[in-house]
C-alpha cells in the first residue's frame, strides 16, 4: 500500500485539479497532458528502444489535420475522424518506418528530420488543409451529448487518455514483447539470436509512438478548434524529444515529468523575466536553454530517476515468481541421430578468410568440443552455424534441413540455443528478465494483449520457465539482481540459462567455463552431462582443457580457420599436428 | 535601485494578481521566432502607449508568443483567466490571431488583431463579433497594386512570396485582383525567409518574362528576390508589399531597390503628405514618438498597426467607462460596443469607421503608393 | 529549361554546396572527436556574418560583451577548480586565454573604429571575437558532459542552439544584413556570367578543405585529433587530453562557421537565425558521409546544394519537401552499403 501512496496522491490531485485551479492552470495542465502523450511515445521509441526521432510532431499533425479536415470539410463525426486518423497514421508510419527504420546509426535521426520537414511543408502547401494560414471552426467534441467546449471539460479526456497510455506502455514493457523492445537498445544481435524479429519490433514501437502522437494531435485539434502547420514543425519535434530526455527517457513517468517541467519552466520564465528586464527584449529562450543545460549537466538521465530516489519507489515490479504450468517442450531427436552437419563451410571478411573448408557433425546426446588456439576461427564458426554471421559458402544442415541462409531467429526457432563469447546481456534488466528473453518464441501473445495485460497466464509460464532454468544453473538466488551486477562467470551461467529457455535440442556454448571457480565448473560440467543425458546435443568451445577433456565425447581442433584434427579426446591429445599447433615453435 | 526592483520582482513573481480597478490590456506579440521582425516594433510600440485613459490607469501585459499558435492561445487563456483583462491585442500574424478568436469569444473579451488577413474579421459571425483588426486587408492593398500596374500599362505579372501565411494571404488576394483587372499571371513562386538563394525561382520567373513582379515578403528577407532579379538583369517593374516597408529593407537592398513600388499606410511617408491631409497629423504623431524613443529611421509600419490598435482602445475606453467599471463582464461588452462604434478615428495607418459588419473600418485613405527613390520612400502622386 | 538556366542553377547549387561542405566538415570533425552533433554550428555562421556587418555599419557589435562575459565565467570556474586542486601553475594560462585575450580584442574594437579599417582587418577582428567562443562553449557546456551518451549531447546541443540564437536576436535584431563583397569582378564563362564573390566562396572552401586535410595528415595537433576520434581512451593513455582535443575541434568548428558566414554575407542576406537551416543542410551532408568521411561530406554537400537549386526552379513551394524526401533514398543507400558497428555505446 505504501508503495502506491505517491501514485494515489497524484491521481487524487489530478482528479480535483479542474475544480480547484483557474481556467489558465487547467489549460496548462491540458497542454502538459497533450505533450506527455507524445513524449510517452518517444520514451518507448527513443529512451527504451534506442531509436531517436525528431519527427513526432509530424504525426501529431497527421492526427490534427485528419480530424480538422474531415470534420470541417465533410462533417464527419470527430470520433470517426479519430479512427480514420489513427489508420492513416499507422499507414504513414508503416511506410516511413519501412524506409527509415532500416537506416542504421545516425542515418535514422536524419531520416526522421527529413520526413518531419517534408510533412510540415506538405501541410502548409496543400490548399484543402488550409495552407499555411490554417483550418478554423473545428467542431467541439461531444461525449454522450456532453459538449467538451471548455478547457475544464476537456481536461478529463486528455488525462484519461494519457494515464491509459502510460498504463498500457508500462504493461507492454513488462511483458514478453516488452523485453524484446527493451533489448533493442544495445542488445539487438542477442535478441535476434533469441528469436526476436528486431526489425518487426522496431516497426511496432515506431507505429505505437506515432499513434500516441496522432491521438495527441486529435485532442489538440478539438481543444484548440484551429489547426495550422506551425505546431507540427521540426522545432516542436525537437521539443518533444527535449521533454522525454529531460524527464528521463528510459521511464514512462519521465514523459510526464519532462512535459510538465518544460511547460512550467517556460511559463515561469515568461512571468518572471519581464519583471527583471522590463517589457522590451526577449530573454525567455536564452534562459530556457541555459536552465536545460544546467539540468542535464546535473541529472544526465533526466529528472525522473532523480525523483524516485527521493520518493519511495513506484516502479519496481513484483518480487516473486508465481508457480505456473510448465511450457510445452519440443520433441527431442533420438540419441545418436545427427542433429548438425557442417559441410565445407567457408567464411570470408573482406579479404580475410576466417573459416575454410570446415566440416563437423554433432549428434543428439553427445558433447562435441571445438578447440584451437586464439584466433583459430571458433567463434566465427559458431556465428556461421547460428546464423549471426552467415557463411560465405558451404552447407549447414540442422535436423535434416538446410539453414545456412536463414536468419538467426529462424535457426533458434528450429531448436538451436547459444551463448556468446563476449557476454551479451542487458545490464540494467533483472537476471530473470534477461533469461526470459530466451523464452521469447515459446510465447505468442502480442503487443495488444500485453498492453491490456490479457497475457498474464502465458507471462507467468514464461517467467516460471526462466526461473526454473536459472535454478538449474545455480543462479536461483539472483533472480531479481541487475544482470550487470553479476560477476562475469555468473553472467556466463545466466547466458546458458537463457539459451536453455529457448528449449533447444542443440546447445552452442562459447567458453562457458571462463571466469568460473573450480566448484562452479564442476557444477556446470554436471549440468551439461545431465543435459546430454536428456538427449541434447552440445557444441562447446572452451580453452580449459581439463574441463573439455573430462566432458567431451568427440573433439574437433581448428587452426587458422581450418580443421586440423578430429577424434576422441584422447586421440587428439596425442595428435602431433595438434601438439604443434598448441605448443608450436618449441623445438 | 535596480537591484531592489529585481528583488521585488522576484518576490512578487508567482504571487496571485490582486483584484484591481485599473484597466488591463493583454498583448500577445510574435517578438521571437520567424515573425520577430514584425513583432519587435509592435512590442516596442506598447512602451509608448498612454498609461492613463479616461482617468483610469491602464496596464499592458505584454507576452511573446514566439510566432507559435499554441503559445498564442496559451497567452490568451492567461489574459482572460489570470489577468482578467478588459481587452486583448494580438497577435502579430494571421494563424495566431485566428487561433485566439475562440478564446476571446468564449471569455466575451474584445480582441484587436494586428495581422493582415481578412479572414480574421470576415465573415461576421457570433465569434467574430468580438474581434477587430487594424492592418489593411491584403485585398485592399492588392487593389492598389493592380490599379497602379494597369495604369502603367502592365499586361503580365509574376508573384513570388514567402512560403508561409503571409505569402499565402497575398497570393490569394492578389491573384484574384489580377484576374479581375484582366492582367495575366505568368508565374507563382515561393521562398523561405531564411533562404540563402532564390536563383531557381528568379530564373523561372524571368523565363516567363513578366512586365511586373510582386514580391510578397516582410522586412529584409524581401530584398533577396529583388537583388537576385536585378543581378540577373530583370528590367521590368518590381512591386513590394507594405510588409517590406522599413528602413532595414532599404539598407539591405541598397541601389537594387531604386524604383520599387509598394502600397502602404500613409504613416511611412507622413511628412510628405500635404498639410491639408488630416492623416498627416495623426500619422506623424506616432512616427515622432517612436523615433524619439528608438532612434531616427527606426519606425516600421508594423508598429503602426499596434499603435492603431492602442488608439482604438483609447478612443473606445472613455465611452465604455460611462457604462461600467473595468474588470467586469459589462465593461468588456461595453468596450466591444464602443469599438464597433468607432467613427472617423484618425490613426497612423488610416481612418477607422467600424460597423457591425466591418470590424476593420479602413477606407481608401488607409493606403498610398510609394516609390523608392534615392534610398528613401517617396509618395507616388 | 534550357542549358543556360541549367548552368546557372548548377553554379548556384555549387556555391551553396561549398558552404554546406565547409559546415559539414566541421560537423564531422566535432562529432568524430567529441561525439557531439554540433547544432549550434549555424549560430557561428550568423555571428560571424553579423559581427562583420555591424562593423561595416560603423557600430560596435554586442558579441564583444558576450566574449568578455563568457571569458570571465570560464576563468572563474577554472580558477576555482585550479585552486581547489592546488594546481596554481595553471592560473597564468587561464587568465591569459580567458581574460587577457578577450580584453585585448574588446580593447581593439573599441579603440580602432573598425568601420574604417580595411576589409581584411575587419575580418580578422570578427574572427578574433567569434572563434574563441567555440572552445569556451566547449569548456562550459560539453566538458562536464564528456562521457554522456550521444543523445544527451545532442539535446544539450539543441539547448546551446536556443541560447545562442536567442542572444543573436538580442544582439542583432530580427532584420538581416549584408556585407561588402570581397570582389566586385564579373567573369564571362562562355554564356555564363560568373560573379567574383561566388568564385571567392568556392575557392576559399576548396582551399580550406585542402588545408584541413593537410592539418590532419601532417601536423601533430591534427594527428592528435585523429587519434582521439579513433579511440578516445587509447588517445588519452597516449597522453592526448580529450579536453584539449575537444577544445581544439570546437575552435576549428567555430572558425569554419564564422568564416562561412563571412563568405556568404556578401551574396545573401544573413539573419540571426539563418544558421539553423544552413547548419541542417551541412548536417545532411555530414550524415550522408556517415559522420566520418571528409571527401564524402563535401560531395554530399554539393549534392544537397544542387538538389535545392533545381527543386527551387521546378517547384519552389515544395522545395524543402523535395530536398528532404530525396535525401531518404540516399540515406537508405548509404545505410545499406556502409559498414557499421551494430551495438554502439
Amino acid at each position: 500500500m505504501k508503495r502506491h501512496l505517491p501514485l494515489l496522491v497524484f491521481l487524487v490531485a489530478l482528479a480535483v485539479s479542474p475544480v480547484m485551479l483557474s481556467e489558465f492552470y487547467v489549460t496548462l495542465l491540458n497542454y502538459i497532458g497533450l505533450y506527455s502523450i507524445v513524449a510517452l511515445g518517444l520514451v518507448l521509441l527513443t529512451g527504451v528502444g534506442g531509436l531517436t526521432s525528431f519527427g513526432q510532431a509530424a504525426f501529431v499533425g497527421l492526427g490534427a489535420y485528419a480530424t480538422g479536415y474531415l470534420t470541417t470539410a465533410h462533417a464527419v463525426s470527430p470520433w470517426l475522424a479519430l479512427l480514420i486518423g489513427l489508420a492513416l497514421t499507422a499507414v504513414v508510419a508503416l511506410i516511413l518506418g519501412f524506409m527509415t527504420l532500416r537506416l542504421s546509426g545516425h542515418y535514422l535521426p536524419l531520416g526522421t528530420i527529413a520526413w518531419g520537414i517534408s510533412l510540415y511543408f506538405l501541410f502548409g502547401n496543400l490548399d484543402f488543409l488550409g495552407g499555411h494560414t490554417g483550418l478554423t471552426s473545428i467542431p467541439v467534441l461531444e461525449l454522450f451529448g456532453y459538449r467538451l467546449d471548455t478547457g475544464r471539460r476537456f481536461y478529463y479526456i486528455i488525462w484519461i487518455a494519457l494515464l491509459g497510455a502510460i498504463l498500457a506502455t508500462q504493461n507492454l514493457l513488462n511483458s514478453r514483447e516488452g523485453r524484446a523492445i527493451r533489448a533493442l537498445k544495445g542488445g539487438g544481435l542477442m535478441a535476434e539470436a533469441m528469436g526476436v524479429n528486431t526489425a518487426r519490433t522496431k516497426t511496432v514501437i515506431f507505429i505505437i509512438a506515432a499513434l500516441f502522437a496522432c491521438v495527441s494531435g486529435w485532442l489538440y485539434a478539438h481543444l484548440q478548434r484551429f489547426v495550422n502547420p506551425t505546431p507540427f514543425g521540426l522545432h516542436i519535434g525537437i521539443e518533444y524529444l527535449f521533454m522525454a530526455v529531460v524527464g528521463g527517457a528510459a521511464h514512462v513517468w519521465g514523459a510526464l515529468v519532462g512535459a510538465g517541467l518544460i511547460t512550467v519552466l517556460k511559463q515561469w520564465l515568461q512571468d518572471i523575466l519581464p519583471k527583471i528586464f522590463g517589457q522590451s527584449g526577449n530573454f525567455e529562450v536564452i534562459f530556457f536553454g541555459l536552465m536545460l543545460i544546467i539540468v542535464l549537466q546535473r541529472a544526465r538521465d533526466g529528472i525522473w530517476p532523480w525523483l524516485i530516489r527521493v520518493l519511495p519507489s513506484m516502479e519496481t515490479g513484483e518480487r516473486v515468481v508465481a508457480e505456473a504450468e510448465p511450457l510445452p517442450r519440443r520433441q527431442m531427436p533420438a540419441t545418436g541421430a545427427v542433429v548438425l552437419e557442417v559441410k565445407n563451410a567457408r567464411k570470408v571478411f573482406g579479404g580475410l578468410v576466417a573459416n575454410n573448408n570446415m566440416s563437423l557433425t554433432v549428434k543428439a546426446g553427445e558433447v562435441m568440443a571445438l578447440i584451437g588456439p586464439n584466433g583459430a576461427g571458433k567463434s566465427t564458426m559458431f556465428n556461421c552455424i547460428s546464423g549471426v554471421a552467415p557463411v560465405t559458402s558451404g552447407e549447414i544442415d540442422f535436423l535434416g534441413q538446410r539453414i545456412e541462409t536463414l536468419e538467426s531467429r529462424e535457426i533458434v526457432r528450429r531448436g538451436m540455443g547459444r551463448t556468446f563469447q563476449h557476454v551479451r546481456l542487458l545490464p540494467t534488466m533483472s537476471v530473470l528478465e534477461n533469461v526470459a528473453i530466451g523464452a521469447h518464441l515459446r510465447g505468442s501473445k502480442g503487443v495488444l494483449s500485453a498492453s491490456l495485460h490479457l497475457e498474464r497466464t502465458e507471462e507467468a509460464r514464461l517467467l516460471a520457465e526462466a526461473k526454473r532454468q536459472l535454478e538449474r544453473v545455480g543462479l536461483g538466488g539472483h533472480l531479481f539482481d541487475e544482470a550487470g551486477s553479476l560477476p562475469l562467470g555468473q553472467q556466463r551461467l545466466m547466458e546458458i540459462a537463457r539459451a536453455l529457455c529457448t528449449d533447444p535440442c542443440l546447445l552452442l556454448l562459447d567458453e562457458p567455463a571462463a571466469g568460473l571457480r573450480y566448484l562452479e565448473k564442476q557444477a556446470l560440467a554436471e549440468l551439461l552431462r545431465k543435459l546430454r543425458g536428456e538427449g541434447m546435443g552440445i557444441l562447446l568451445v572452451e580453452h580449459d582443457m581439463d574441463f573439455v577433456m573430462g566432458l567431451a565425447d568427440r573433439v574437433v581442433v581448428m587452426e587458422f580457420g581450418e580443421k586440423i584434427s578430429e577424434g576422441l579426446p584422447e586421440e587428439v591429445q596425442k595428435d602431433p599436428v595438434v601438439l604443434e599447433a598448441y605448443l608450436g615453435g618449441v623445438e | 535601485m535596480k537591484v531592489k526592483s529585481i528583488v521585488v520582482a522576484l518576490l512578487s513573481a508567482g504571487a496571485v494578481t490582486l483584484a484591481h480597478a485599473d484597466i488591463t490590456v493583454g498583448v500577445s506579440v510574435s517578438a521571437t521566432g520567424p515573425a520577430a521582425s514584425l513583432g519587435i516594433p509592435e512590442q516596442n510600440t506598447f512602451t509608448l502607449m498612454p498609461t492613463e485613459i479616461g482617468g483610469e490607469k491602464v496596464k499592458y501585459i505584454i507576452l511573446d508568443d514566439a510566432s507559435d499558435t499554441t503559445t498564442a492561445v496559451r497567452n490568451a487563456r492567461k489574459f482572460v483567466s489570470e489577468d482578467k483583462v478588459d481587452a486583448i491585442i494580438g497577435s502579430t500574424i494571421t494563424p495566431n490571431s485566428l487561433a485566439m478568436i475562440d478564446v476571446a469569444a468564449e471569455a466575451e473579451t474584445p480582441l484587436v488583431s494586428m495581422a493582415a488577413s481578412a479572414r480574421i474579421v470576415e465573415p461576421m459571425d457570433p465569434k467574430r463579433h468580438w474581434v477587430f483588426k487594424t492592418p489593411q486587408n491584403d485585398l485592399q492593398m492588392s487593389t492598389a497594386i493592380t490599379e497602379h500596374m494597369s495604369n502603367l500599362g502592365v499586361k503580365t505579372v509574376a508573384f513570388i512570396g514567402f512560403s508561409d501565411a503571409y505569402g499565402e494571404g497575398w497570393w490569394n488576394e492578389f491573384s484574384k485582383m489580377v484576374d479581375l483587372r484582366k492582367l495575366k499571371m505568368v508565374a507563382n513562386e515561393r521562398f523561405s525567409r531564411t533562404d540563402t538563394s532564390v536563383t531557381g525561382q528568379v530564373l523561372k520567373i524571368m523565363s516567363a518574362n513578366p512586365d511586373a513582379i510582386l514580391i510578397a515578403g516582410s522586412g529584409t528577407p524581401s530584398a533577396l528576390p529583388q537583388k537576385a532579379l536585378k543581378e540577373k538583369g530583370y528590367k521590368g517593374k518590381i512591386y513590394q508589399t507594405h510588409g517590406a516597408a522599413n528602413n532595414d529593407f532599404l539598407r539591405v537592398c541598397g541601389k537594387d531597390c531604386e524604383g520599387t513600388f509598394m502600397p502602404t499606410g500613409p504613416m511611412l511617408v507622413a511628412s510628405q503628405l500635404p498639410d491639408t491631409n488630416p492623416m498627416k497629423k495623426s500619422a506623424l504623431d506616432y512616427v515622432t514618438k517612436y523615433e524619439k524613443a528608438f532612434g531616427a529611421g527606426s519606425v516600421a509600419t508594423f508598429g503602426g498597426h499596434a499603435w492603431d490598435a492602442g488608439m482604438l482602445l483609447v478612443n473606445a475606453i472613455p465611452v465604455a467607462l460611462k457604462k461600467s467599471k473595468p474588470g467586469t463582464k459589462e465593461f468588456r461588452a461595453a468596450l466591444r460596443d464602443a469599438l464597433e462604434g468607432t467613427k472617423e478615428l484618425y490613426a497612423s495607418h488610416g481612418v477607422f469607421t467600424m460597423t457591425p459588419t466591418d470590424h476593420l473600418g479602413l477606407d481608401q485613405r488607409a493606403r498610398v503608393m510609394v516609390r523608392v527613390e534615392g534610398g528613401k520612400w517617396v509618395l507616388e502622386k | 529549361m534550357n542549358l543556360e538556366i541549367a548552368l546557372l542553377l548548377g553554379q548556384d547549387g555549387i556555391v551553396n554546396g561549398a558552404i554546406y561542405a565547409l559546415l559539414a566538415l566541421a560537423l564531422v570533425l566535432v562529432f568524430a572527436v567529441t561525439r557531439v552533433i554540433f547544432i549550434p554550428q549555424g549560430e557561428f555562421v550568423a555571428y560571424g556574418a553579423l559581427t562583420l556587418a555591424t562593423f561595416q555599419m560603423g557600430k560596435t557589435p554586442n558579441t564583444i560583451w558576450l566574449l568578455l562575459g563568457v571569458g570571465i565565467l570560464v576563468a572563474l570556474i577554472d580558477t576555482i577548480i585550479a585552486v581547489r586542486g592546488g594546481n596554481l601553475g595553471r592560473l597564468k594560462r587561464i587568465v591569459l586565454w580567458n581574460l587577457v585575450l578577450p580584453a585585448v580584442v574588446v580593447g581593439l574594437v573599441l579603440l580602432l573604429e573598425p568601420g574604417k579599417l580595411p576589409l581584411a582587418a575587419q575580418v580578422a577582428l570578427t574572427l578574433a571575437i567569434v572563434v574563441p567562443l567555440g572552445p569556451m562553449v566547449y569548456r562550459l557546456v560539453y566538458q562536464p558532459l564528456a562521457e554522456a551518451s550521444v543523445l544527451i549531447l545532442l539535446i544539450v546541443s539543441v539547448a546551446v542552439h536556443l541560447v545562442l540564437a536567442g542572444l543573436g536576436l538580442l544582439f542583432f535584431g530580427a532584420e538581416g544584413s549584408r556585407t561588402t563583397p570581397f570582389s566586385e569582378a564579373q567573369f564571362q564563362l562562355g554564356t555564363l556570367a560568373v560573379n567574383g564573390q561566388t568564385v571567392f566562396v568556392v575557392g576559399t572552401s576548396v582551399v580550406l578543405i585542402i588545408a584541413l586535410y593537410q592539418f590532419f595528415g601532417r601536423t601533430l595537433y591534427g594527428k592528435a585529433l585523429r587519434a582521439t576520434a579513433i579511440n578516445r581512451v587509447g588517445a588519452r593513455l597516449m597522453g592526448i587530453s580529450n579536453t584539449m582535443a575537444g577544445k581544439l575541434s570546437f575552435t576549428l568548428a567555430a572558425g569554419i562557421g564564422a568564416l562561412s558566414g563571412i563568405l556568404i554575407s556578401p551574396i545573401t542576406t544573413v539573419y540571426y537565425d539563418t544558421g539553423f537551416m544552413i547548419g541542417l543542410k551541412g548536417f545532411v551532408a555530414a550524415i550522408i558521409a556517415g559522420l566520418a568521411s571528409y571527401p564524402l561530406a563535401a560531395a554530399g554537400a554539393v549534392l544537397v546544394g544542387l538538389l535545392e537549386s533545381f527543386s527551387s526552379f521546378w517547384a519552389s513551394a515544395f522545395k524543402e519537401v523535395i530536398v528532404f524526401t530525396l535525401i531518404i533514398p540516399v540515406l537508405m543507400w548509404r545505410s545499406l552499403t556502409s559498414h557499421h558497428v551494430e551495438e554502439e555505446e
